[in-house]
């Protein structure tokens, strides 16, 4: 049970990692990016390409997923910069979709890596040194460790004076246009900080399972990181943590109801209709989030000057 | 020769009818909706569910359960908007985006809870083709395109010669203007989901035809709907149908094309036969899309809105 515990926990924070991502994307700059796994799979295959088929250390391996997914974001957003959201939508869930179906063609090396096999043998950071029965937490370490640097890098960048270009940006792209700030560039920007996050979630994802192919990067994983950042609350990157901790409890904890084997599908279709009304319910009723952003006011003074 | 044609209209059959409900309800509530194509899975499984039930031979009974499946799924696309999309009217339409994202999760996996995850197909004779020349066309295959031109050309005279087809018109133009006219846009707006669903649910029965029917068949068409929606430009229905012209070409041209010679000239490869791989067909619209979007983002037919 507790190596069940020490998993999920491990998984909560590379999810966390994810929608930190993402609320810098959407909770900080509007951007409707529906395309967050094609980051995801991008930093897990380009870091498990390089520590098994190229055979690099797994650091410059890790080094090489954050650098892919930063890549990965700048090409996304170099034809949509200028476009509207809803074309940012569509694109963004477009690429996704091309980058799973290149990988799920493409032979890498032999015939029976990459393509539908995926890649086996994925190793673990520092396992001759660590390893053992307590591996598991030193990973779980790596990843709270990981979670707290992206955690860090997302508030200093949006507490930054490009941070509330960002956010300008958000607001209405033609008042920061007419504030003679390049919004086409800060798109860039923040597709790139949000790429390198994300591809260091997928490395970790990649590196703590050991073995990955392309049914693990499906829309779906798109969708549950939305469902974290929109629960948690758009704009306040803490709510895109407390949000990455609920949907992993609704998504892990309802596995234990009973179904019997026989209604296993079932149970995981009814999962994700019940996350699915709960998105919209929180749309509906709570826009904001269980954690609001906080807004600040500048410059608004009542009568008496205070 | 002629095959390519025969399935190039086949596949731009299933792409315009699900895409000129996908494109009127852009128009009228200027948001894309992500749920679309799920009603057209939703009306595949309801017309599959009463053929089986119904006493008549199997294509008479697939005509009468695929116009049943159409009022009823027009009548969830009217219950969708009434729950969710009608309480956010007026708010930003990425909101409404990420509502509807929910809600085609809500009916995917209602779909795949009710129907199972597994391929299932309508109970129709094998058939005999036609020879046309060097192609094969069978009679369900001709069944489609004759259904969708008949649909289009109905849905042309709806839209130009009937009075709800100018007040759909008028309100998709102008909204306050169209209700100091006098339309009830709400009964409009609701007509509009009713009939974009219904023809969403006629295109799944289509798309069932032809190949199989799965609980995946909606989202796995979604990107080249949006393809052939954007290539026609937004919001135009005529669009659509010129979009899904070009993209069920582009697919099956792409594929039946040897790009050796090409390849060769240009340095690239060295082989005589050089075909894109089917696994790579899903490529095709998105690189569509992405050379729309850089050269003309209004589309082929579209013209630039405020």
């Amino acid at each position: 049970m507790s190596a069940f515990l020490v998993y999920l926990i491990t998984m909560t924070g590379i999810y966390g990692i994810m929608s930190l991502s993402l609320s810098l994307q959407y909770g900080q700059t509007g951007l409707v990016n529906l395309g967050q796994v094609g980051f995801f799979m991008v930093g897990a295959y380009v870091s498990a390409i390089g520590s098994t088929i190229l055979g690099w250390p797994i650091a410059l391996a890790f080094v090489a997923g954050v650098l892919g997914g930063a890549l990965f974001g700048v090409l996304m957003a170099l034809p949509i910069g200028n476009l509207r959201q809803d074309y940012w939508a569509i694109v963004t869930i477009a690429a996704a979709e091309l980058v799973r179906v290149i990988f799920l063609n493409t032979n890498l090396g032999s015939p029976y890596v990459g393509a539908s096999y995926g890649i086996t043998g994925i190793p673990s950071p520092l396992q001759g040194v660590l390893g053992g029965p307590y591996y598991g937490y030193y990973y779980l370490a790596l990843v709270a460790a990981c979670l707290l640097g992206c955690y860090l890098v997302v508030q200093w960048v949006s507490r930054s004076p490009f941070g509330r270009v960002l956010k300008a940006i958000r607001e209405s792209d033609e008042v920061a246009q007419a504030l003679g700030k390049n919004v086409r560039a800060a798109r860039i920007w923040t597709m790139a900080i949000g790429g390198a996050i994300a591809g260091l979630g997928g490395a970790l994802f990649s590196h703590f399972l050991g073995f990955i192919d392309p049914t693990y990067f499906m829309p779906l994983e798109t969708f549950l990181v939305w469902a974290m950042v929109i629960l948690g609350g758009a704009g306040n990157h803490l709510g895109a943590l407390a949000g990455a901790i609920i949907i992993q409890l609704l998504y892990n904890g309802t596995r234990f109801i009973g179904f019997g084997e026989e209604y296993a599908s079932l149970g995981a279709s009814l999962r994700m209709v019940l996350i699915g009304v709960l998105i919209i319910l929180v749309i509906l009723y709570l826009p904001r989030g269980i954690l609001p952003e906080r807004r600040r006011r500048y410059g608004v003074r009542d009568a008496a000057g205070r | 020769m002629i095959q390519i044609l025969i399935d190039s209209l086949i596949r731009a059959a299933e792409l315009a009818l699900l895409g000129v409900g996908l494109t009127m309800v852009y128009d009228v509530l200027r948001f894309p909706s992500f749920a679309h194509v799920e009603f057209g899975t939703v009306g595949a499984f309801i017309a599959l569910t009463i053929s089986l039930a119904l006493p008549f031979g199997p294509g008479s009974s697939l005509v009468i359960a695929g116009i049943v499946a159409m009022v009823a799924v027009g009548f969830l696309g009217v219950a969708t908007d009434r729950a969710v999309f009608s309480r956010l009217r007026g708010n930003s339409p990425i909101l409404l985006l990420i509502a509807s994202f929910g809600v085609g999760i809500v009916l995917r996996f209602g779909a795949q809870a009710i129907w199972g995850a597994n391929a299932q197909s309508y109970p129709l004779p094998l058939m005999r083709p036609w020879l046309i020349g060097d192609g094969r066309l069978t009679p369900s295959a001709a069944a489609i395109i004759v259904v969708a031109l008949v649909t289009m050309l109905l849905f042309h005279f709806v839209l130009n010669r009937t009075t709800l087809g100018i007040a759909m018109r008028a309100t998709a133009d102008n909204k306050d203007l169209a209700e100091a006219s006098g339309i009830f846009t709400e009964r409009v707006i609701r007509l509009v989901w009713f009939v974009g669903a219904a023809l969403a649910a006629l295109g799944g029965v289509m798309l069932g035809v032809a190949t199989q029917l799965h609980t995946n068949m909606g989202f796995e068409i979604m990107l080249p709907v949006f393809a052939a929606v954007i290539l026609g430009g937004i919001g135009n229905p005529y669009g659509a149908v010129l979009g899904a012209l070009v993209v069920g070409f582009a697919e099956n041209i792409g594929l039946a094309i040897n790009w050796g010679s090409l390849a060769s000239a240009l340095g690239l490869a060295t082989e005589d036969f050089l075909f894109i791989p089917v696994g790579y067909k899903a490529a095709i619209p998105f690189t569509l899309v992405i050379i729309m979007l850089l050269l003309r983002p209004t589309g082929l037919l579209g013209e630039k809105r405020a």
